[in-house]
């Protein structure tokens, strides 16, 4: 990508940013209002199942599940990003990144406004708070490295089989049921199947990058970072090599 | 003796036919399993051509020639399947092929002369300082800061070629679309382009308007079912084109 197309990228986001709260009274207020109303009735209501004090619950949730949702915001807005970009695709010659790179950053600052929200509602409900939370915009980057080249295969994959979107759907959900962002990773036995699928859960690594600063009060573990750095480079390289392989058949197909 | 601007060798160009039926699995593993060959229309087929600097030229054919693909494949738009493409990168080429393209309509006139406008390579500071000419050539004073989805398709058209003509391209490529707007209005977007192109712009223009091309142009392309048939100057190609009613027979 030149540096003509990251700055219409750029600008694109930013356009599609404004646009998404022009005409609504509260305008990019919900930005904040939004998260937090999503959040506080999931803690409620996972409190109440669970039967677990509601701001302990709350502070867990919330520390894996914002990071959960921007990711997931990710992946489903890119998926038909090229597809839903033919107007650009098919009369200039603008880079096919392009389209999914203005959903991540649009999802990526909305992410900052949501964890804004979140740290309003934790000040609010948790008892005590230690230094090891500095660490959350580091935090941040892998799981943003991560949905970005994810988000960049989906999107190839879907140009060339419709069929994917479906799928993309289901693998997200079966992803975010199975990875420990509603339970704790330390609630099955260790000698558990359960428990030894969860090693090989990328999210498992992804989410303690939250969860443990916020949480549990730690610094996460050099395996965390380890192997969420590796899943974030592999899916960015895998991303941009799909978008790099396409790029010369993609108009054949929009 | 003046630079090349664009360079196209055996350049061919095939579309998939039966694409709705394509994407199935069903076809996919018909198609595979009885060998069939894969159905496809070749829209440019082993074009060669040379375009110099300066070089006013016309692509004339009947619907289906393979006009547009030509000028997708001038514009980068379209990686041909086979041939080689050369375009001097130097050049700020501002294809044409369809009005208002990056306009978003929700998006007021002016956000979307600096969004259209940073997608043909000029920064906002640049388009701000071009906003009132651009405004006033597109006859819109006072609906500049509306959403562009209110305004008429003539005024939307006016701004999209106020903003297009404006952006000082070293190569302009047009597919028909001096088909819109009043009488009034297209005969100042013509001294627009009559001044772009003595000014020495390099210019491709895609249209069935024969008598345009002849008044416009300093070479004529005549393509028929995605070969280049003739090439040459407009008063003979378009002779030819006319007599043959254009279709060419080998």
């Amino acid at each position: 990508m030149d540096r003509a197309s990251l700055r219409f990228t750029w600008m694109y986001a930013m356009s599609q940013l404004r646009l998404k709260y022009r005409y609504t009274a509260l305008g990019m207020f919900w930005n904040l209002l939004e998260p937090l109303l999503y959040l506080s009735v999931l803690s409620l209501v996972f409190s109440y199942v669970n039967r677990m004090r509601v701001s302990d619950y709350a502070v867990f949730l919330f520390s894996a599940l914002v990071p959960w949702r921007y990711f997931e915001k990710v992946v489903s807005g890119c998926t038909d990003a090229i597809v839903q970009g033919d107007w650009l695709l098919k009369q200039m010659p603008a880079s096919p990144f392009s389209l999914p790179l203005a959903r991540w950053i649009v999802a990526s600052i909305e992410f900052g406004f949501s964890f804004a929200a979140v740290a309003l509602i934790l000040l609010l409900v948790k008892d005590h708070w230690t230094m090891h939370v500095i660490v959350l915009p580091l935090s941040a980057v892998p799981w943003a490295v991560t949905a970005l080249g994810v988000g960049l295969c989906c999107a190839t994959l879907f140009t060339f089989f419709r069929d994917v979107r479906p799928v993309v759907q289901i693998a997200l959900m079966l992803a975010f049921f199975t990875a420990p962002i509603l339970f704790a990773p330390n609630l099955f036995d260790g000698a558990s199947v359960q428990a030894r699928l969860l090693v090989w859960h990328p999210l498992t690594y992804l989410a303690a990058l939250f969860q443990k600063p916020v949480y549990a009060g730690t610094w996460p573990g050099p395996a965390d970072w380890l192997v969420s750095s590796i899943a974030a480079a592999l899916a960015l390289t895998l991303g941009i090599a799909s978008v790099r392989w396409a790029r010369s058949r993609l108009y054949f197909y929009l | 003796m003046r630079s090349t601007v664009f360079e196209l060798q055996d350049v061919s160009v095939s579309f998939r036919r039966n694409a709705v039926e394509a994407r199935s699995l069903k076809y996919f593993l018909a198609t595979r399993l009885r060998r069939q060959p894969k159905a496809t229309l070749e829209a440019l087929s082993n074009v060669s051509l040379s375009i110099a600097d300066g070089e006013r030229v016309g692509v004339v054919g009947r619907n289906g020639a393979g006009k547009s693909t030509l000028l997708r494949v001038l514009a980068r738009i379209i990686v041909p399947q086979r041939g080689r493409v050369v375009v001097d990168p130097s050049r700020r080429v501002v294809p044409l092929l369809e009005l208002g393209v990056g306009f978003q309509p929700d998006l007021s006139g002016a956000e979307n002369c600096l969004l259209a406008g940073r997608l043909l390579g000029l920064a906002p500071a640049c388009i701000e300082a071009r906003l009132d000419r651009i405004v006033q050539f597109a006859e819109i004073d006072g609906f500049i800061h509306e959403p562009v989805k209110h305004y008429s398709s003539g005024m939307y058209a006016r701004l999209a070629f106020g903003l297009a003509f404006d952006v000082e391209p070293d190569v302009l490529l047009v597919d028909e679309v001096f088909g819109v707007g009043d009488e009034f209005f297209m005969e100042k977007c013509l001294a627009r382009v009559r001044a772009l192109v003595a000014g020495g712009v390099t210019s491709v223009f895609v249209s069935h308007d024969l008598d345009f091309l002849q008044a416009h142009c300093d070479r004529l392309l005549w393509c028929d079912r995605g070969r280049l048939v003739m090439d040459g100057n407009p008063a003979d190609v378009a002779g030819a084109y006319r007599e043959r009613r254009g279709v060419f027979e080998d």
